[in-house]
């Protein structure tokens, strides 16, 4: 039951639309099917672009080093990171949501926020095959216009967000680092000494001048049962993972 | 599928393989994190998908070719504007229903306005958006996409 309720309440927005299609069903059916019928389109779209979001956002966590993206897109990648973005955006594929996974992670190797706006803008904004559709109904020119018009305004968007938006205000914690990455690391200001872990997992933890310390580096990937149960009973909370 | 999914999907599947056969364990490791962060939006989007299905059923194209037809500028603007942020209509639909209405004689002002926000305002996507960017990162774009797209259809208006 009360797994129940926290899933619910962790899909809060999900369970609230739900019942508004049930509300709907019961006092007017017709509008509730026209309105599934609707969603159909938006949904098979997903399902042909988040696989791919999914893919290509892991093989860029994966291959792509920190210092090649923050001197790509990075705060000083300048005019040049913000024409890659610009183009990036272009030639990206998917409604807008497919593209937050996407900037999420390269703002965490390094890209700078000015770049991840450009690229978010144009990616909802600027499709070729938008542009041709456009051009057709609307003439040419009607396109081109407001095809300059609207990177313009993109650009200087992007510089009047970089001014108001700090790196530091986008949480980043909920894109879990490579395990690699993260080392078995013991808070010594925590530590009080006590040597329960040295008692759970011996291989792993000694004392040293009453405090407890890592005998070798040790990624959370290699984490063992012992390790977990000493992070889990260590009295002051003072054992845990650090980049 | 439009041949930009198309190339996306061939471009990302030839890397997948590359990454496969070059580190197994690392390319599903990092599958697994990604996977964790998309779990956490993946309710979210459906719910927004289904939220889009109400709203077209409650605002159809036809009544938003009304409110943009409308004589007041200034009203139309900003009611067309307004209703592009809300609404999340794919182009194939949105370029044939504004440019019925171009070629009717309607002012392109509010129809420039609506087809901007249309895709760069995104009401239905704030909190998805919030979530991974921050409040503070999401009004400012929103704001200011809002702002712009009320600027560059009076530049429009005046242009053409």
């Amino acid at each position: 039951m009360n797994a129940i309720r926290v899933k619910l309440k962790n899909n809060m927005f999900l369970t609230l639309v739900i019942t508004t299609y049930i509300v709907l069903g019961i006092l007017m059916p017709s509008k509730a099917i026209q309105s599934l019928n609707n969603s159909l389109y938006y949904i098979k779209e997903m399902l042909i672009i988040m696989p791919v979001i999914l893919i290509l956002t892991s093989l860029i966590e994966a291959w792509v080093p920190k210092k090649s993206i923050e001197k790509a897109l990075g705060e000083d990648s300048g005019f040049k990171g913000s024409v890659f973005s610009f183009l990036l955006g272009s030639f990206s594929a998917g409604p807008i949501y497919a593209a937050f996974p996407v900037c999420k992670m390269l703002l965490k190797k390094g890209a700078s926020v000015s770049n991840i706006v450009v690229m978010l803008s144009t990616w909802a904004v600027i499709k070729i095959p938008m542009l041709v559709n456009e051009a057709k109904f609307l003439g040419p020119k009607f396109m081109a216009i407001r095809w300059v018009l609207t990177t313009i305004s993109i650009f200087i968007m992007a510089y009047i967000t970089s001014r108001l938006v700090k790196k530091e205000d986008i949480q980043m914690d909920d894109i879990l680092t490579n395990e690699e990455e993260l080392m078995l690391n013991i808070n010594e200001q925590y530590c009080i000494g006590c040597g329960l872990c040295t008692k759970i997992s011996s291989e792993t933890f000694v004392m040293e001048n009453k405090k407890a310390k890592i005998i070798i580096e040790i990624s959370k990937l290699e984490e063992n049962e012992n390790i977990k149960t000493a992070i889990d009973k260590c009295p002051a909370k003072a054992i845990g993972y650090k980049k | 599928m439009d041949i930009f999914t198309i190339i996306l999907w061939i471009i990302t599947g030839t890397w997948f393989i590359w990454s496969i056969i070059k580190d197994k364990k690392r390319t599903l490791n990092s599958i697994k994190m990604s996977g964790g962060m998309m779990k956490n939006m993946i309710g979210e989007i459906i719910g927004i998908l289904f939220l889009i299905g109400l709203i077209l059923t409650f605002i159809p194209p036809d009544t938003i070719k009304r409110y943009m037809g409308q004589s007041n500028t200034l009203i139309s603007t900003i009611v067309s504007a307004f209703i592009g942020s809300i609404t999340l209509i794919p182009a194939f639909v949105a370029f044939p229903l504004v440019g019925s209405l171009v070629n009717a004689g309607a002012n392109i002002v509010p129809v420039v306005a609506f087809l901007t926000t249309l895709t760069m305002v995104g009401i239905v996507t704030f909190p998805l958006e919030k979530r991974e960017f921050g409040l503070r990162f999401t009004t400012a774009r929103n704001s200011l996409s809002f702002i712009f797209a009320i600027i560059i259809a009076l530049l429009m208006g005046a242009v053409m």
